[in-house]
């Protein structure tokens, strides 16, 4: 009996001291007052010291919160609870927030640093006029490889990963989208093809490409990577730069043929109480400075062209992760096709899936 | 047939214990990555205790994981006797089924519905999702364990022995403290560990109810996966593997200081 009390009372004592302890570390923002906002990102997907200069500057205080896919995102946005102010997601999902009347439109007026962003990731498909959302970071989707073992392979064309050579070396990212988006690709079509003959086309010759595909994976993509499993492997841009900074041997590459172009963009959804405070942060992301210190901590690439500027030259002129404007005009963004298309896609990728070996 | 069996418990030990030591071979690793060690650095260590954030969700979840235990192992507790001296079969059958019933239902589900409900909570008294949310829930599925654990021990307890202490003149407090609670002491402090456990690496519960700025370390790793998984992770993982290896080790040596001393007295 005697154990048994002890063993409750010291863990329940503990157990409130520590949490009263954590209100020491981190002061918690007092109730009702407007000077806090609840940020919520992908992990790792900020500098830090960034939130800390957010709260120095302004007063407000930064409540962050980190999420690791769209759809959960969108889930506890939609159920409320938490009165997230900023939130990151990706382009097809703004666009089903927007039609789900998730998110407040941005007051382009309280952004003034907003003229900082290019031109050419504005006023995109996803979110005309950009009324709900923000550039944040872009990407694009290309072939990371390395060039010493697939000597003789010119990767500037898609239709290089169907060479004979590469024989059980190619990685595919687990998503219908990509996969059937760079068949669709190869053949020069768009990625937001909804012609069932043409889906059909990039069916069949993405089965044709499955001698020499080792794996459809999802995030192992990175651990075989690094360690050279393999040589070839269709990722996103963003993977691929976290990817080669761990092995110096891979090299990155768009196809010509053109990409997919993804974006992460800041939004403020419905449920925001401090619609004053979000505009603050999101006008001090854009911030050419902020801008330029986030790029350098995140890897990714930014739709900021005044940070871009700042940015040290061997990255600005990385043509592996800012294309040319050449291949730039050849990049789609995703739109939303609507449920019986995608299911069209998924329909595809899972024969192509299931003709592997 | 003897060196079988140990090969054979070694084999099991070392199948068990191999990723964690790699894990932790790795949090020494200067390289930054889990491919190849080039030196011995603390540096992810000294990254982790410098990251303010970081430091408040580990201390968040061993708070709510305590928290969550000890409360779970005193409602379990009660709820196991009541349901043990239930004189009505159905509503015992009843009852023994609902605990059940949470025991094996996916977590997904507890933790939508916990969404769902505290939600509706939030609605009417502004009290959103946050420290609360998560210990309640942790409570929830914690309870069905103790009640679990407690149950068999209460079964195979002798009944003439509650009887014998009811006719030497014990009241129901004393028969309940001196003889049914040191009865399933066991189960309860075995309760009270697994429900430790469980709430350290749960998941998909906490993903569900986390939110205004509280969050729980297994959330904020899974969260991480998107930029590949940091060396800080290793360091936290260990940290936290030698927290909880003191604690067992701690309870072992007061337990067999406890028998001895018993064993002196008599007693036994």
């Amino acid at each position: 009996m005697k154990q048994l009390i002890q063993l409750i009372g010291i863990s329940l004592i503990v157990g409130a001291l520590l949490i009263l302890s954590t209100k020491l570390i981190d002061p918690p923002p007092a109730k009702g007052k407007k000077d806090v906002i609840y940020v919520y990102n992908w992990g790792e997907y900020i500098d830090p010291a960034l939130t800390k200069k957010f709260e120095k500057e302004t007063g407000i205080k930064v409540v962050y919160e980190t999420f690791d896919s769209n759809e959960a995102m969108m889930a506890k946005i939609k159920n409320g609870g938490t009165p997230y102010d900023v939130a990151v997601p990706s382009e097809y999902t703004i666009q089903k927030m927007a039609k789900e009347d998730l998110l407040i439109p941005i007051d382009h007026k309280k952004l003034s640093n907003l003229k900082n962003i290019d031109k050419d990731f504005m006023n995109l498909p996803f979110d005309p006029g950009n009324k709900y959302s923000i550039p944040y970071f872009w990407g694009t989707v290309g072939i990371l490889y390395n060039p010493e073992k697939t000597k003789g392979i010119d990767f500037n064309s898609w239709n290089s990963l169907w060479d004979k050579r590469l024989n059980k070396d190619v990685l595919v990212v687990d998503g219908a989208r990509e996969g059937i988006g760079f068949s669709l690709n190869s053949m020069n079509e768009s990625l937001n093809e909804t012609n069932p003959k043409k889906l059909e086309k990039a069916q069949n010759k993405l089965i044709k490409l499955s001698p020499n595909v080792r794996g459809v994976v999802g995030d192992e993509i990175n651990t075989m990577m690094v360690q050279n499993e393999s040589d070839v492997a269709v990722v996103w841009s963003g993977m691929a730069a976290d990817i080669m900074s761990e092995n110096d041997n891979l090299d990155f590459v768009v196809p010509k043929e053109g990409s997919n172009l993804w974006f992460d963009n800041m939004v403020i959804p419905k449920t925001a109480q401090n619609v004053e405070g979000a505009h603050k942060f999101i006008n001090f992301i854009l911030d050419e400075k902020n801008g330029k210190q986030n790029t350098e901590w995140v890897g990714y690439a930014t739709p900021n062209k005044e940070s871009y500027k700042l940015l040290d030259k061997e990255t600005r002129e990385d043509e592996r992760f800012y294309p040319d404007s050449n291949i730039r005009k050849k990049l789609e963004v995703y739109k939303d096709l609507g449920k019986e298309n995608i299911a069209k896609y998924n329909e595809a990728f899972l024969k192509f899936k299931m003709s592997l070996k | 047939m003897k060196i079988t069996g140990k090969l054979y418990l070694s084999i099991v030990l070392a199948f068990l214990y191999l990723p964690i030591f790699f894990l932790i071979y790795y949090s020494f690793n200067g390289a930054g990555n889990m491919t190849h060690f080039e030196g011995f650095t603390f540096d992810h260590y000294l990254s982790v205790f410098q990251n303010k954030r970081l430091i408040v969700i580990i201390v968040n979840t061993i708070a709510v994981a305590l928290l969550a235990a000890s409360i779970s192992t005193l409602i379990g507790i009660c709820g196991a006797i009541g349901i043990h001296y239930l004189r009505n079969k159905k509503i015992k059958v009843g009852l023994l089924t609902l605990n059940n019933i949470l025991m094996v239902s996916s977590d997904v589900v507890i933790g939508s519905s916990f969404l769902l409900l505290f939600t509706v909570i939030g609605h009417y008294t502004g009290m959103g999702l946050g420290f609360w949310s998560v210990l309640i829930s942790h409570i929830a599925f914690c309870v069905p364990i103790v009640v679990l654990l407690v149950l068999p021990k209460l079964y195979d307890m002798n009944t003439s022995m509650i009887d014998a202490a009811r006719d030497l003149g014990a009241n129901s407090w004393q028969t309940l403290t001196k003889v049914v609670i040191p009865h399933i002491l066991p189960g309860a402090i075995g309760g009270f560990f697994m429900a430790l456990t469980y709430s350290l690496d749960d998941f998909t519960v906490s993903f569900f109810v986390t939110g205004s700025g509280f969050s729980v370390l297994s959330v904020e790793v899974y969260s991480m996966a998107r930029k590949g998984i940091t060396m800080e992770i290793n360091a936290i993982s260990t940290l936290l593997f030698l927290l909880v290896m003191i604690l067992i080790l701690g309870y072992y040596f007061i337990k067999r200081g406890q028998q001895k001393r018993s064993l002196k007295r008599g007693e036994n």
